[in-house]
């Protein structure tokens, strides 16, 4: 028991000294994951709606030579960034631009940090969002071009926004991740929760107890942000039951009028029909 | 009354891969003729249709709309949709919009129309197919004549001068074939111009004055309803029909 009391006197002295440093450092954390995945998000469905442009042998040759290009270069991208470690691709482009310029222009390592950790996870998305857009059925983008959608409509209005809905739980993973794999940012100076551990343990030597403020951090962390993908993802689902819009004026005084063309200040009660008093 | 041919449809054939499944199809649809195109199944009918819609590029040949042909119009197939209406089989209804913005979305998105005037007409023809209650519900709280009713209006709500209807029933359970059919009914009889591939005989000897009976590819026999489901002159049309009676 001895331990245990000893631990907690050594992890309250910490918080009490360092508190601020670490939430400074766990603020830094969640600001780079945040960031970078939403980022990453809109990298990975721009390289999704490219990528999926329709083409036939009967397009110009100067489209599908594009297309092709264009292809070829989306592929390459994810390949390199998906198949290297993030902390050597931190420190490679951190490094290769003053090497280029010759010193002459240097990365600050606060920009690089959000850079390394959008494309990576962009390269992430691209393929997750390339199969979301496959498993949506062929029917939704039919059915939009048949009333003249044109591609970029139908991805915008119809395909992407179910393909959003059905990756949701991929892009929590991808979060999670970024929020615990950004400490290898530390790499290149980024000051975030692992950093200030790192800092704080070379001027006290409490390795365990730093360890165990910074695994609680990480973990209200994620927990925090898994909880509220989940409640965003009930949120896209919608309500499991709809309301009844009615222009029968007699029903009006039954409180079943939700009709779009009637104020809805009305002060008329929306009653709530489960699907089932329906049949 | 002088009827002015909308769409022209002239040589047109389609091979996949190997596979001719169109070859040499030749008919022309004029303003308020509701064609009816049956056959079996594998005989072409939805391909036809999906030519037409440009769902699927024909191999060769032309489709004429307004004399205009429209497989060579480049980069035109979003436009010419947008006036050319198409019911599908398993509805296509968006299944992360109500039905309310189904009906609306093609409208402000695709014609330019501004939100109120779009809510209107979408109810119009909400109203029109028994739908306007439940303008709230996603696709998934309605049954399959429910959805194929919306997909009408959503189809109407663009003001299409000609609609096509691939196998509009067959994805439906018996009871509810009726209300589709008696919505398809009542466009007609506004005058519609229509285009259905369908497998309800009566239906298309009631609906059309048009039959188009295709037949491996080929349009076998075309005419009047009354020609073709009365007196066929060919035997595969005979044939074909007498499977129908039998039943």
């Amino acid at each position: 028991m001895g331990t245990f009391f000893d631990l907690f006197t050594d992890v309250a002295g910490l918080w009490q000294k360092y508190s601020s440093q670490y939430l400074s450092g766990a603020w830094s954390t969640i600001k780079l994951a945040v960031i970078a995945t939403a980022v990453g998000c809109i990298i990975g469905l721009a390289c999704g709606i490219l990528q999926t442009i329709p083409h036939a042998k009967t397009d110009n040759p100067v489209k599908r030579v594009l297309l092709t290009v264009l292809r070829a270069v989306i592929r390459v991208y994810v390949e390199v960034f998906r198949g290297t470690p993030m902390i050597l691709q931190a420190v490679f482009i951190y490094f290769a631009v003053p090497y280029f310029t010759k010193n002459a222009v240097r990365l600050e390592m606060v920009p690089a940090a959000y850079l390394v950790v959008s494309i990576n996870t962009g390269a992430y998305m691209a393929e997750t969002v390339r199969g979301g857009i496959l498993s949506i059925d062929v029917g939704q983008t039919e059915g939009a071009k048949s009333i003249g959608m044109n591609h970029f409509q139908t991805m915008l209005y119809v395909v992407l926004p179910q393909t959003l809905r059905n990756i949701l739980p991929q892009i929590a993973n991808n979060l999670i991740i970024n929020i615990k794999d950004t400490s290898v940012m530390f790499i290149i100076g980024y000051s975030e929760l692992f950093a200030v551990h790192k800092g704080i343990t070379g001027a006290t030597y409490k390795y365990f107890p730093s360890a165990v403020i910074a695994m609680i951090i990480y973990l209200i962390m994620t927990i925090v942000c898994s909880a509220l993908l989940r409640l965003w993802e009930n949120k896209m689902d919608g309500p499991e039951n709809f309301d009844i819009a009615t222009t029968d004026t007699l029903a009006h005084t039954s409180g079943m009028i939700n009709y779009p063309n009637k104020k809805k200040k009305n002060g008329a009660k929306r009653r709530r029909l489960a699907l089932g008093d329906l049949r | 009354m002088n009827k002015q041919n909308i769409l022209q449809i002239r040589h047109l054939s389609k091979t996949f891969g190997k596979n001719e499944v169109l070859r040499d199809i030749d008919f022309s649809v004029k303003t308020g003729d509701v064609t009816t195109i049956i056959g079996s199944s594998g005989s072409g009918k939805s391909t036809l249709l999906r030519c037409i819609n440009l769902l699927e590029t024909p191999t060769s040949g032309e489709i004429l709309y307004h004399g205009e042909n429209i497989i060579s119009l480049k980069g035109g197939a979003p436009k010419y949709r947008s006036h050319v209406g198409m019911v599908f089989q398993s509805f296509n209804l968006f299944n992360n919009m109500s039905v309310l913005k189904n009906c609306m979305v093609g409208q402000i998105k695709v014609l330019g129309a501004g939100r109120d005037e779009a809510q209107q007409r979408a109810m119009e023809y909400l109203n029109k197919v028994g739908m306007s209650q439940y303008i709230h519900a996603k696709p998934r709280q309605l049954s399959g004549g429910q959805k194929q009713r919306v997909a009408i209006a959503r189809a109407m709500s663009m003001q299409p001068e000609v609609l096509l209807f691939d196998e509009p029933t067959s994805a439906l359970d018996p009871e509810m074939v009726g209300e589709v059919l008696s919505v398809m009914r009542s466009l007609a009889k506004d005058g519609m111009t229509m285009i259905v591939v369908t497998h309800e005989m009566d239906f298309a000897r009631e609906i059309s004055n048009h039959v188009v009976f295709m037949s491996n590819g080929v349009i076998c026999e075309e005419g009047s309803p009354d020609e073709l489901f009365l007196h066929p002159k060919k035997q595969e049309t005979a044939d074909f029909l007498s499977r129908f009676r039998s039943e």
